[in-house]
């Protein structure tokens, strides 16, 4: 599903040049539920750009599903990231004044076929996060879990191949956090490919695999045990 | 539904939650399309005023006649001079730029036209069909004289509003043979009743034929008594007398230092001043106008330049949902023009009524046609997409991976 080689990013901050990434190398297999975890400076935010096709690598190559957009053009890879990826962010990002139903179907306003019976597509997609009660609020209506859960069924419209997740609990309570994570599980027991960025060691410990990011690189890719993937509650 | 439909009815519907913003800027393209569409219907106005004026007082017409000014004191002697011609029509028509119509006037009186047991004696005239459109005649029944009628050379007259009455007290002259100095003519038709004008020309006594009749049949001579001309620009006026004599002397073979064989009549001047004045004003308020929309186009300009600002992370969040870049150019430049031809429609109609309001008070002129409405449609789409396409290019330009992430330490 992903293929990572050598990825190296640097940018400019004032007089400063940072390196970000310094040759940075993994895969992901579909199905797999990936997080990367690292502190700030580590260039975790860099390798999600560039993960979400929102950026490109100085050097090194980046494959989605086989394909190395690096030199392609904007249209083409702003199709990819509608097709492929499907993004949940920290601050959820949705639209204020309009709906959640239509905050879910944003994603088919840039699709490159007919999206027709949208409205429909969103409604199944609210009901996977179980909340189709709330499909005509806006999302000053909506607690901050019900916002984010808004959010991720706005990343499964389009059925993408990857759902990318940054810091998705970073703005929930603990309570509101641990049902994001369920839903987040619960997708990829059902086996859907999902990379989670967090700095935070618990959410981390719900994936299957989790890759640690130090100061471009990377310093640790284990197999997380199975037990820890359920929630602390639930350990017997 | 295409894409480009799709992102329409998106912007169509998130408009209204921009409230505060696109009233702003549709406020600053009304005020501009407002002054624009008053300038327009006072303008129109104004112009239908002169227009009127030029008509009632034959501001846009020169006459020539034959002979020098001497005779000009005599008009109902006929005069014996021969030296007026059709060329000399066909030139003027031809080489003076201000001219768009010349007709020649042949006439000659104590003619008699007899109907069954009836008879008149009149004038009798031969013109072209010009004749009628320079002088700005009516018909009250039938045609007047036409090309066919000058290419025939046919026996067809026009009757003047007494002669009709006298020869036809009953009506229906037209179709109707009657006898012009012992031919038969068919009455083509007759002309409004004109009464008497300021000289004491009866215009109502009269007949009018087609003039190649007239010169080869009726009168049987090609020299003419008078030339009929319409000009373009009325306040041209006294420069077109010029080169007509000019043109005329050249032509007649008159040597420096002799008089003119010809007299050149020029309308009375009275209302010039009135015209002048009246493009300057124009031209005034035309460029407030422009300036007022410009000022308008600005307004849109800036706001949008401040919403794109504050809009970041909803560009952000759309480039990563999949939106090119042009996607994001088209919603924002799309949402200018929107804006600013609501601004447009509010504008054009408020500038109308203004301007009727004050017509109506008498204060200014004013008419109302398609014209400004027109002319605003096109003004605030100019407005909108000149001064939106350089927010809606920035908006493009903003970089998804640095608006999304929060940057927590």
């Amino acid at each position: 599903m992903i293929e990572a080689e050598g990825l190296a990013r640097r940018y400019r901050k004032g007089p400063v040049v940072v390196e970000a990434l310094k040759g940075v190398t993994f895969g992901i297999r579909k199905g797999e539920f990936v997080a990367i975890m690292g502190r700030s400076g580590s260039g975790k935010s860099t390798l999600l750009n560039i993960l979400g096709l929102l950026d490109r690598p100085d050097s090194g190559s980046y494959r989605l599903q086989g394909v190395d957009l690096s030199r392609a053009d904007d249209d083409e890879v702003s199709a990819a990231r509608n097709r492929t990826i499907g993004f949940v962010f920290q601050q959820f990002h949705l639209l204020e004044r309009v709906s959640a139903l239509r905050n879910v179907m944003l994603p088919l306003l840039y699709s490159e076929e007919n999206a027709d019976a949208g409205a429909a597509r969103a409604e199944r997609a609210l009901q996977t996060v179980e909340l189709s009660h709330r499909a005509q609020h806006v999302p000053s209506e909506l607690s901050g879990g019900e916002q984010q859960r808004v959010a991720i069924a706005r990343a499964l419209i389009n059925d993408p191949a990857l759902i990318l997740a940054d810091e998705p609990t970073g703005n929930l309570d603990a309570e509101s956090s641990a049902g994001i994570l369920d839903i987040l599980r619960r997708l990829a027991d059902a086996g859907r490919t999902i990379v989670l960025v967090t700095h935070d060691r618990d959410v981390a410990a719900r994936a299957d695999r989790l890759l640690v990011l130090e100061d471009g690189r990377i310093t640790a890719d284990d197999t997380i045990p199975s037990s820890s993937r359920r929630r602390p509650a639930d350990v017997v | 539904m295409t894409r480009s439909h799709r992102i329409t009815l998106d912007v169509l519907a998130s408009l209204p939650a921009h409230k505060q913003r696109s009233i702003l800027m549709m406020l600053g393209v009304a005020v501009g399309v407002a002054v624009l569409s008053a300038v327009i219907v006072i303008s129109q106005g104004t112009e239908e005023r002169i227009m009127g004026l030029v008509a009632r007082h034959g501001l846009d017409m020169l006459m020539v006649r034959s002979g020098g000014e001497v005779q000009v004191f005599a008009p109902t002697a006929d005069r014996g001079l021969t030296v007026l011609l059709e060329g000399d029509a066909r030139a003027i028509e031809a080489e003076i730029p201000n001219v768009t119509m010349v007709s020649v006037v042949q006439n000659q009186r104590d003619i008699t036209v007899v109907y069954e047991d009836r008879s008149v004696t009149t004038r009798a005239f031969g013109v072209e069909p010009d004749w009628m459109e320079i002088r700005r005649r009516d018909m009250a029944e039938g045609e007047f004289v036409s090309e066919t009628d000058m290419a025939a050379m046919s026996r067809v007259v026009t009757l003047g509003y007494k002669v009709a009455q006298v020869l036809f007290p009953e009506g229906g002259a037209v179709g109707r043979t009657v006898r012009v100095a012992n031919d038969p003519y068919v009455v083509k038709g007759v002309f409004t009743e004109m009464g008497v004008n300021a000289g004491g020309d009866d215009w109502d006594d009269r007949i009018v034929v087609p003039f190649t009749t007239s010169s080869r049949r009726l009168f049987n001579r090609p020299y003419l008594e008078q030339l009929v001309i319409r000009t373009a620009d009325a306040r041209q006026m006294a420069d077109t007398a010029a080169r007509v004599r000019a043109l005329l002397r050249v032509r007649h073979s008159i040597a420096a230092g002799e008089e003119d064989d010809f007299f050149v009549r020029e309308p009375e001047d009275v209302e010039n001043a009135a015209l002048d004045t009246s493009s300057t004003l124009s031209l005034l308020s035309l460029a407030i106008a422009i300036v007022a929309l410009v000022a308008g186009g600005l307004v849109i300009m800036n706001v949008m330049l401040a919403a794109v600002s504050q809009r970041r992370h909803e560009i952000g969040l759309r480039r990563a949902l999949g939106a090119r870049a042009s996607d994001i150019q088209r919603q924002f430049l799309l949402e200018s023009l929107l804006v600013a031809l609501a601004g447009g429609l509010v504008g054009v109609v408020a500038g109308i009524a203004i301007a009727s309001g004050l017509a109506a008070a008498e204060i200014v002129d004013g008419r109302v046609t398609w014209v400004p409405f027109v002319v605003a449609l096109v003004a605030c789409t100019v407005i909108g997409l000149v001064f939106g396409v350089y927010p809606a290019r920035k908006a493009a330009a903003v970089e998804p991976a640095t608006t999304l992430r929060q940057q927590t330490a």
